[in-house]
């Protein structure tokens, strides 16, 4: 064990803007299976990750309170959370 | 004694601040000011890939295991490493370099060379110095303000390189025929690229001690005396700042490595991992478009001796016609691997004696061979579209999770 995160697989609902500019999808809030909402204060980084031929953009992202990685899978258009970490690492 | 170069530095070397361990940094906000390790395993038993300037300071060093990091740094967090990450951002570094020049060479994941000296007149009037911050900024504001680098500008690679080493992090120096001394003046041998601890012991052998004794050796005695071939000269040159490191190498081999997950496997679980690295193998040459002819499997094992070499066992074979299919380069590896000795620590695949794919002779086996290519290429075909290790022998099912790609240190070939 070298940290704390949890490995997830967590379908959630994402109110993100689409636009422009260097940063085009910008994940904003999103609320978890349990009904809690969490507000992005920060993206840390955005890359996209081929998984063959469909590309999934990961987003690490923070609360302040704890790190996050959302996935958008953009075949089906869904968000999955997929990693929680309070501690800031793994 | 030859002159220094003293025409106008345009060569930039660019380098990320301890690149994986920023890139975690930017990505993990939480992580910032804070020490970090990346490491390949979530084991505290792993090996140190790269660490923070934050953990450096606190006299953490690569290749120290996580635990014993942990003794000199008790806060330091362990962040696994994101090869897709580090990949995601090497691209965004060689796009920006796209555009200033169209001799950009990557060096490895975390490093660059921009060649101006062919550049455009406007890119070069606007000054290597302002191009090196404007990459700085586009760093910052095109992945995260996080991201710092290092550059160095110089009339040669060798010097560009040993300047972005000057000041890290986030440095920019210029070395050129002016300065050259005085930076030399404040570097001890092994700060030098390409001088390590066995070419440092020749250079003492001669009584060069300092960057500037080297500097001030003639040619000669560097190639008679210290390096005993074309080496000497080239140092001699490179020294000076005229370029001898502007050559494209080709791949000659393609091969992995992994050390093993657990140390009482197997036979059949260490030949699992054989197997699923040879089909990692093959995939990739296949990629370059290359078959092989030769085959190397290399271990290391456990020893009850502390010399490395002894606890060192390989076998290659060279085998007449080339071959391309993961199946041929298992079999092959399979075979050499039966002679290998007990205790094994990792294992080591590589595929040698490289060509274009296409056979230069009509085989005997024609028929066979075509049958293997479109059965090779239709699995490639669905790994493509599916993802990687899709489509795969059944043996490596329980090694998809093991075996992961790790990063890719000095190539950039698979990037």
């Amino acid at each position: 064990m070298i940290n704390d995160e949890e490995f997830l697989d967590e379908r959630i609902k994402v109110i993100a803007t689409f636009g422009g500019g260097l940063n085009p999808c910008t994940p904003l809030k999103f609320r978890r299976a349990s009904g809690r909402e969490v507000t992005i204060t920060e993206i840390g980084l955005r890359h996209p990750v081929a998984q063959g031929r469909r590309m999934v953009h990961v987003f690490d992202v923070t609360d302040g309170q704890a790190d996050y990685r959302i996935e958008l899978d953009t075949e089906r258009l869904v968000w999955h959370l997929t990693r929680e970490s309070s501690d800031g690492g793994i | 004694m030859e002159a220094y170069n003293s025409a106008k530095p345009l060569i930039m070397h660019i380098d990320l601040n301890s690149c994986f361990a920023t890139v975690e940094q930017q990505a993990r906000v939480r992580l910032r000011g804070r020490p970090v390790a990346v490491v390949n395993r979530r084991t505290d038993q792993t090996m140190i890939v790269a660490c923070s300037y934050e953990a450096k300071a606190m006299g953490v060093k690569l290749g120290m295991k996580l635990r014993e990091a942990r003794l000199l740094c008790p806060g330091l967090i362990g962040v696994e490493s994101d090869p897709a990450k580090y990949r995601y951002v090497y691209h965004k570094l060689l796009d920006i370099m796209n555009d200033y020049s169209a001799h950009v060479t990557m060096k490895s994941i975390d490093e660059g060379v921009i060649d101006f000296t062919q550049a455009p007149k406007s890119i070069v009037e606007q000054g290597l110095e302002s191009i090196g911050n404007e990459i700085k900024q586009r760093l910052r504001d095109e992945i995260g303000c996080a991201m710092r680098c290092n550059v160095g500008i110089a009339t040669n690679r060798f010097l560009a390189k040993t300047a972005a080493g000057l000041h890290k992090p986030d440095g920019l120096d210029i070395i050129t025929h002016e300065n050259l001394r005085d930076i030399y003046s404040t570097l001890q041998l092994t700060d030098l690229t390409g001088i390590a601890e066995r070419n440092e012991q020749r250079l003492n052998a001669v009584g060069i001690m300092t960057p500037l004794q080297f500097l001030d050796t003639s040619a000669d005695i560097l190639h008679s005396m210290v390096f005993g071939s074309i080496n000497g000269e080239q140092w001699h040159q490179r020294l000076r700042g005229w370029e001898v490191d502007d050559v494209t190498t080709e791949t000659k081999r393609v091969g992995r490595q992994y050390v093993l997950d657990g140390f009482n496997l197997s036979f059949d679980e260490i030949l699992q991992r054989l197997h699923h690295l040879c089909e990692s193998v093959g995939s990739r040459m296949r990629y370059q478009g290359l078959s092989a002819r030769g085959i190397y499997v290399g271990t290391r094992t456990f020893g009850m001796t502390g010399d490395k070499r002894r606890n060192y066992w390989h076998a290659s074979y060279v085998a007449q016609t080339p071959f391309f299919s993961n199946e041929t380069i298992y079999a092959l590896a399979r075979r050499l691997f039966m002679d290998a000795p007990p205790n094994i620590r990792d294992i080591n695949v590589h595929c040698y004696l490289l060509q274009r794919e296409e056979p230069s002779q009509i085989s005997l086996f024609a028929d066979q061979i075509v049958r293997e290519r479109a059965v090779t290429n239709a699995v490639d075909e669905i790994n493509e579209r599916y993802g990687e290790h899709t489509l795969h022998a059944a043996d490596t099912l329980p090694t998809s999770n093991l075996v992961k790609t790790k990063i890719p240190f000095g190539s950039t070939r698979y990037l």
